[in-house]
């Protein structure tokens, strides 16, 4: 095998994720439905889906108020802000941790599997966790930003 | 970037051309698809979803369209045998860039799709049109899991295919890439769920496909674009069948420099100057192929490639061949010694020569290998111009090699078709790594009998340290051969100045005294065949083009890895 660097081809998968989770959400704001409501829940003609009464805390905050797409988009902004990354962000050490982005890939997956849009951006973003699992099991690290050096020519 | 973007895109006729073709096509069978479902009386219950179903199918259409495009690119023998015939229709050398621009179609196409499906099951279960769940029909119908597996194969082909990825690591490229099989059945039967209906159930029948189109009233696309897919598994097939026929790598060169020159002898393969071939050695690498350009000319008994060990596969194959870096490393020396002593007596060039690996000696015999190919390259038609320029940089002379020993051939024999005059133009940044290279420019450049007729140009980019300049600036003068290449050509420094050199090209052309004997008012036309990166490509093509008369015409083509 070549030189497989993993965090690189993880920073790929998380993007995607990200932006699937962003689109996710957008459509999550509109069409507001608990992924979960299919356990123990009544299908009623016309209505679909009516959740039983224990998951009310979920229904509560994804279809009356779309608190989880709300924090999912904002978090998945941050990721992709992080990932891409944003000339700000780049200068910050927190740009080169791998762990921190496990961390918040996992909570991102977790959060937005609660909402009927985020099945995928879950996968995704499991995948990028495994690849940047993998990249610190293999010992990998970002290198600093390198400075533009081609701008200023050494005397 | 020397122009804007939108100078690239709309101002250029042949793109601008592509771009309507393309991107209108696109939007049509988006319209079509629409516009047919809208319409359609007898899915006037799916049509109560509206704009989200709408929008789906057309969407649909047009990734039906993709599926089938995705795949015409990479049709290489396809590509190869009408590429000579259509030349001028399209570019044939640009099938990656267009498979990537079919890619990149898709993904948003897909997203178009799925977006208008997640909203189209939710109001099928908000408003039980048919009695099931959103979840149902994601999960447990056919179009729900292979759409969602079409994604995922999405995700991991296009991450692994970024450039930066694979250049890395080209091997989880290709694996990777090997999904689109899985993904192309998934596409085909990705309708074969029945969700576009008129009836409450699935007409589903016993047959294939295995369900009804007096009610399942799908586009049918799959009719039309499977023939893609099985005519590109026909040309995987082929190529199997074809590199297992008799293939004998009979010997092993090792140049000075460091390259290894395979000579493989393989009856059954016929190619012509400029084309690359892929190479396989089971025994180094069981899966991988890798692309080489062919180095012999079509007239040499046996098929060459150089090859530089650089990556990961050309070290194992240099280890398995018997030349490792321990070989390479004293043969380089003995050839940088024997170059000095050459220089000293001021005696012909010759920088070392290559050795043969002793396969009686060595321990196992040399290995299998396969070979596919050959695979097209714009320098195939060099002999329908007057003038050939060729401009090789860096790791892009090798297919020039062929090339200009294939005119060397056709010269002995004195059949040259249009070709007048060649132009060898070669940039790069240390003239030494190239060695072998080197050695065959001698070869061609002491067979030349009409001085004229082949030109080289040798141009070193690198930075030049004092002692560098002094030692070309003594040494030079008056030697008979180049202190740095050996050969009678100088060799210059800088990066070539295009624009004049394509300019002062054009003059002489004008005034009769580049080519004797033809006058102006005949038509002349210069090929420019160019091999290496991008920019500079650009640069070249721009200073050709821009040399253009009525009288002088310039060409410009240019060769992928």
């Amino acid at each position: 095998m070549g030189n497989f660097i993993w965090h690189d081809w993880a920073r790929l998968v998380s993007i995607a994720a990200c932006v699937y989770a962003i689109w996710a959400c957008y459509w999550g704001f509109f069409y507001r439905k608990f992924f979960w409501d299919f356990v123990g829940g009544t299908l009623r003609d016309p209505g679909g889906l009516q959740a039983p009464k224990n998951q009310a805390f979920f229904i509560d905050i994804i279809v009356k108020f779309p608190v989880i797409q709300i924090i999912v988009f904002l978090h998945a902004f941050f990721l992709l802000a992080l990932e891409w990354p944003l000339p700000v962000l780049k200068k910050l050490p927190i740009h080169r941790s791998l762990a921190l982005r496990v961390v918040l890939l996992i909570l991102q997956s977790f959060l937005s599997i609660l909402f009927y849009q985020g099945t995928n951006a879950t996968i995704y973003g499991t995948i990028a966790a495994f690849g940047y699992t993998r990249a610190i099991m293999m010992g990998e690290t970002m290198e600093v930003a390198k400075e533009n050096r081609g701008s200023r020519e050494k005397a | 970037m020397g122009e804007s973007w939108f100078h690239k895109e709309f101002l250029t006729p042949r793109r601008l051309l592509f771009n309507i073709l393309f991107y209108g096509s696109h939007i049509f069978f988006f319209a079509y698809g629409w516009h047919s479902q809208a319409t359609n009386k007898k899915l006037a219950g799916l049509n109560s979803l509206k704009y989200s179903v709408w929008s789906s199918r057309g969407a649909g259409l047009v990734l039906a369209y993709d599926g089938g495009l995705i795949l015409l690119p990479m049709l290489r023998n396809v590509i190869r045998v009408i590429r000579p015939k259509l030349a001028w229709a399209f570019p044939a050398d640009e099938n990656i860039w267009f498979h990537r621009q079919v890619a990149y179609q898709m993904a948003f196409w897909a997203m178009v799709h799925t977006t208008a499906h997640y909203v189209n099951f939710l109001n099928v279960e908000r408003t039980q049109i048919r009695k099931e769940t959103a979840l149902d029909i994601h999960y447990t119908q056919a179009g729900g899991i292979t759409g969602h597996f079409m994604l995922l194969v999405i995700v991991l082909m296009y991450t692994t295919a970024h450039r930066k990825v694979r250049q890395q690591c080209f091997e989880a490229f290709w694996y990777t890439h090997h999904l689109a099989f899985f993904f192309m059945i998934a596409l085909y039967s990705h309708a074969t769920g029945c969700f576009v209906r008129d009836s409450t159930d699935p007409d589903y029948i016993k047959s294939f496909p295995f369900y009804s189109t007096e009610h399942c009233l799908g586009y049918e696309s799959w009719r039309f674009i499977i023939w893609v897919g099985i005519a590109y598994f026909g040309e995987r097939v082929w190529r199997e069948i074809r590199a297992r026929r008799s293939t004998n790598l009979q010997k092993v060169l090792i140049h000075p420099s460091g390259a290894m020159e395979l000579r493989i002898v393989k009856p059954s393969f016929k190619y012509t100057a400029g084309q690359w071939l892929f190479i396989q050695v089971p025994e180094v690498s069981r899966w991988q192929w890798h692309p080489f350009t062919i180095t012999s000319a079509p007239e040499d008994p046996y098929v060459s490639v150089h090859i530089r060990q650089v990556g990961d596969w050309t070290h194992a194959l240099g280890e398995r061949l018997g030349a490792g870096p321990s070989v390479v490393a004293a043969l380089t020396k003995a050839a940088m010694k024997g170059s000095e002593k050459d220089d000293k007596d001021s005696y012909v060039g010759m920088r070392g020569d290559f050795v043969e690996l002793d396969t009686a000696t060595s321990s196992s015999p040399l290995p299998m290998v396969r070979i596919d190919g050959p695979y097209g390259a714009p320098a195939e038609d060099v002999f329908n111009v007057e003038v050939a320029v060729l401009v090789g940089a860096g790791i892009g002379v090798t297919p020039f090699a062929s090339i200009l020993k294939h005119i060397w051939y056709r010269q002995r024999k004195g059949n040259m078709g249009c070709l007048k005059r060649v132009e060898f133009f070669w940039v790069c940044r240390d003239a030494p790594s190239f060695g072998w290279f080197q050695s065959l420019l001698q070869e061609v450049e002491a067979a030349q009998t009409d001085p004229n007729f082949l030109r080289i140009n040798i141009y070193l980019t690198q930075k030049i340290g004092e002692d560098m300049l002094w030692n070309i600036a003594i040494n030079d003068a008056g030697a008979e051969y180049d202190p740095l290449t050996l050969l009678r050509t100088r060799t210059m420094f800088g990066r070539p100045d295009w624009k004049s050199i394509f300019g002062r090209m054009r003059q002489a052309i004008e005034t009769g005294q580049y080519l004797p004997g033809s006058s102006s008012q005949l038509k002349t036309t210069v090929g420019t065949y160019f091999c290496g990166p991008t920019p500079l490509a650009n640069a070249v093509k721009e200073a050709a083009l821009a040399s253009r008369t009525g009288h002088v015409d310039f060409t410009f083509a240019k060769e992928h890895f």
